[in-house]
């Protein structure tokens, strides 16, 4: 096929449009960790590479610092590489990013860290244009996937011009917006790996980096020259004219929402009423369109996501209107709503009259509440927190970043902080709640992908200093999250070349853990029990850290696997409530506490040695504390039908699990996988499994 | 090439398939106009959370939809359609899985009519349930938009963007719920 006929539009994820154009500019290596919003880039360039002969080699890296080294070690030897993140990977490789600028590169680097203003699926809304500048690094902020697509030739070239890594950093609109746009041939450039040894430069030693750190601003101070001077990066919407009253400096997404906004107040930029000038380059900044600007203008309105970077860098900041005069807000996504506002409180100060008024828009007072993101129907996570909280009650749950975040609808997600801190908190927490006397138990939750990325070192460094918790690693063999990824376990590779599985249980055993079980949390019976088991063997003298291997396949990605008996449930028919009775002179109260740990609601209070008083208008009637009641003492017998307890709303919630107004549940068939755990969450033996299906 | 421009909301539930349609229209579109955007919800949201996705099509150069531009809000869930209905252009579409407007209120229904909006209710999800392709309500909505005119391309077209490079049973089976919805939509 020749490469004319190659070439073709089409409709483009902005993340595949930026896998697309490294793939026409000849990238021939490429790294990634999975992260919304960037987690398609990768994906993009196997696909578009197996359109050349030589295919990129491609890695889901264990984690964005693995990443950042391996993408620039391959451009140490002349081959164009690029390693793909999101914002929150960024920091955890910013240790070699720091020196990648001082030692730059010799085939051309692009580090794409994608940014999540919103934030939409992240812990922060940080701007990686700001770490770009921390680093030294150039940095483009394309407005579209097309600039996404055609910033990578510029950013290649300017990383090779200059042997420096360059940023592009898509944010979660571009990343996640779809576009027509013309295809290119995808190229091959054939350049063979050389590694010259210098290792004055490769391995400087502090001294070196003196004289590396000289050169890098003498290189940043040519880019800027450079920058300034490009055409194609730095675009005149509207050009400069004398004592304009307001002008726009404007960069990513927020640049190409004001240009449609200001059309729909009839100023529209063609009509050349508002000077703007849109750069691509944040930094360096190019000085000379931007003096330019701020020369013809009274004011200059700046518009850029998600902090100020073209704000700080520009010089006369008197003159600007943006996130220092309180213009623009400084949390939050820059949405049509949002920047419609800025504008216009802009334009009316410069005392600036739109045209058109602003559309009518329509209001209506039936409002929904919020919906809650939920683990799908017939995910293994619910049964394991499930089982945590009535397995450990009363305890402490660290967890960490993946799906199984969502244990919060269940109560089970008491913290969620970084990738791998649920290991490093349960170790901090089960030292400072256990010291005396009391055993709060403490049990962390973290998916596998998690766990190789960075539970690893916070597991040594638990078990090396003697910590007691109990560790779930939940293992459903793949990123759920993010799109199907696969781990280490499986071994299987990012385009399929060989690689090898790394074994989860021995890494776990590696780390020097000498008590670990392996269990399908299906079974809630078993999972229960071993977790009492293990948390007591973390109380012994020769206890340490337990580890759970929760192994299950993801209902989203082996539907069939992950529902292994398929039942269809029913709910049986309202019975009047039964609450809760204390009968201390049938049994005697063994005091354990268990029914006062385990209760929902907080209905049971110790009133003395064997003595447990129920609050009866709190008590719903869920039978939890019958059920752990060791001597009989408590006593509540079995409904048989759903007594509106909202036991299996708050502590499984499953979306098929359907309360009406009064609390009444009924199986939403549209959600039901019929995985059939529900049944044994029920305690009062009113759902009920009712036909087994094949 | 027209001078097209046309702008629209779809909004759903994580799973019930609202970036299909979005990008069902967008194929359909694309032949028609200068440019087309559509941003996108994935991750997180879509584990049961609010999905919503915007189209923009013709001469625009921003992925999202300014509150009252809407020319359609397309939603597959009602209460998505009323916390979408903020995006709607004076005189658009309201296309919604629901049997009826009973998702309103009195005062919703009365705003509603004063806005100039056209609305179409289709029980879409039930039509697809029972036609035997419960995940299929997407494409009976779909169906029921483009047999209403609420949008600016023939039914034909729709047809051709969600059944093209589709195994001939998969592009039956859509050709079939798309039929489903037109006839809802003809019968409302």
């Amino acid at each position: 096929m020749s490469a004319k006929a190659r070439a073709r539009k089409e409709i483009l994820m902005g993340n595949q449009a930026l896998g697309r154009g490294l793939v026409e500019n000849g990238v021939a290596v490429m790294t990634a960790y999975p992260g919304t919003p960037s987690s398609e880039i990768l994906p993009a360039v196997v696909q578009y590479g197996a359109e050349l002969k030589s295919p990129p080699y491609v890695e889901w890296s264990v984690n964005e610092k693995v990443a950042m080294e391996v993408a620039l070690a391959a451009a140490y030897t002349g081959r164009r590489s690029a390693v793909a993140m999101k914002m929150v990977g960024l920091n955890v490789a910013l240790d070699p990013v720091m020196s990648a600028a001082y030692i730059g590169v010799i085939g051309g680097m692009i580090i794409v860290s994608a940014d999540d203003p919103g934030p939409h699926s992240s812990q922060t809304e940080q701007d990686s244009r700001l770490l770009a500048h921390f680093a030294k690094l150039p940095v483009f902020d394309p407005d579209s996937p097309a600039a996404a697509r055609d910033l990578v030739a510029p950013a290649y070239a300017l990383s090779e011009r200059h042997q420096i890594p360059v940023m592009i950093r898509p944010t979660l609109r571009v990343c996640h917006g779809r576009q027509n746009l013309n295809l290119k041939a995808p190229k091959e450039l054939g350049r063979e790996a050389v590694f010259t040894k210098d290792p004055f430069r490769w391995a400087a030693i502090p001294k070196m980096r003196l004289a590396l750190h000289q050169a890098l601003n003498a290189k940043l101070a040519k880019i800027q020259a450079e920058v300034s001077a490009s055409k194609t990066l730095n675009t005149w919407h509207a050009p400069v004219r004398p004592r304009a009253r307001l002008g726009i400096l404007a960069s990513g997404v927020a640049a190409a929402l004001a240009r449609d906004l200001l059309a729909e107040l009839g100023l529209p930029v063609d009509q050349g009423r508002i000077p703007f000038l849109q750069t691509s380059v944040p930094y360096p900044l190019p000085l000379g369109p931007v003096n330019q600007l701020l020369d013809s203008c009274q004011r200059v309105l700046v518009l850029e996501e998600t902090e100020p970077v073209l704000e700080l860098l520009a010089p006369r900041r008197e003159r600007l209107w943006g996130r220092g005069s309180g213009h623009v807000p400084s949390a939050g996504e820059l949405t049509p709503e949002v920047l419609g506002g800025v504008l216009e409180r802009a334009l009316n100060e410069a005392r600036l009259k739109a045209p058109r008024p602003k559309g009518k828009v329509l209001s209506v007072p039936d409002q929904p509440p919020m919906r809650r993101p939920n683990l799908c129907p017939g995910c293994s996570h619910r049964a394991v927190f499930f089982s945590l909280k009535k397995g450990l009650p009363g305890g402490v749950y660290p967890s960490d970043i993946g799906c199984y975040t969502l244990g919060l609808n269940q109560g089970a997600v008491d913290t969620c902080h970084d990738m791998g801190a649920a290991v490093t908190f349960a170790h901090a927490l089960s030292r400072s709640l256990n010291e005396g006397e009391q055993a709060t138990p403490v049990a962390a939750t973290i998916g596998d992908s998690t766990f190789y990325h960075s539970g690893i070192t916070g597991l040594v460094n638990a078990v090396y200093n003697g910590a007691r918790f109990v560790l779930v690693i939940l293992d459903n063999e793949t990123t759920s999250m993010t799109g199907m990824q696969p781990t280490p376990e499986n071994g299987l590779t990012a385009d399929g070349h060989p690689g090898h599985a790394v074994e989860l249980r021995k890494l776990v055993e590696g780390c020097g853990v000498r008590w670990i079980d392996e269990l399908d949390p299906y079974d809630l019976g078993e999972t229960q029990k071993t977790l009492k088991k293990a948390w007591r063997w973390t109380q012994k003298p020769e206890g340490g850290v337990a580890v759970i291997i929760a192994r299950h396949a993801c209902a989203a990605h082996r539907p069939a696997e992950a529902v292994p008996a398929p039942c269809r449930v029913e709910v049986r028919g309202a019975a009047a409530p039964v609450k809760t009775s204390f009968k201390p002179k049938l049994n005697p109260c063994a005091d354990c506490g268990r029914c006062v740990a385990i209760c929902p609601v907080g209905a049971l209070r110790r009133t003395g040695k064997g003595r447990i008083k129920v609050d009866k208008a709190k008590c719903t009637g869920c039978r939890l504390c019958a059920q752990v009641c060791p001597t009989g003492t408590m006593v509540l017998e079995p409904a048989g039908a759903c007594v509106a307890c909202g036991l299996c709303s708050t502590w499984f919630a499953c979306p098929a699990l359907a309360a009406d107004s009064e609390g009444y549940i009924s199986i939403d068939r549209d959600w039901c996988v019929d995985c059939g755990l529900c049944a044994e969450v029920c305690a009062q033996g009113a759902i009920a499994p009712m036909e087994v299906l094949s | 090439m027209s001078a097209l421009s046309w702008q629209a909301v779809v909004a759903g539930v994580g799973g019930q398939g609202v970036l299909f349609v979005s990008r069902a229209l967008a194929t359909a579109l694309e032949p028609k106009v200068k440019g087309i955007l559509i941003s996108e919800v994935h991750g997180m949201a879509q584990r049961g959370g609010a999905v919503v996705s915007h189209l923009k099509a013709g001469a625009y150069s921003g992925p999202l939809v300014s509150p009252g531009s809407a020319e359609m809000v397309l939603a597959l869930d009602p209460g998505e359609a009323v916390r979408n209905l903020s995006y709607l252009a004076a005189g658009g579409w309201l296309v919604v899985n629901a049997p009826d407007l009973g998702f309103l209120s009195a005062k919703g229904k009365k705003a509603l009519a004063s806005f100039g909006a056209r609305a179409v209710t289709v029980p879409a999800s039930e039509l697809a349930r029972e036609a035997g392709a419960a995940k299929g309500a997407n494409v009976v909505l779909l169906g029921a938009a483009a047999a209403a005119g609420a949008l600016p391309v023939d039914p034909a077209e729709v047809e051709r963007a969600i059944t093209q490079g589709q195994p001939e049973a998969r592009a039956r089976a859509n050709r079939e719920l798309l039929a489903l919805g037109a006839g809802a939509a003809e019968e409302a």
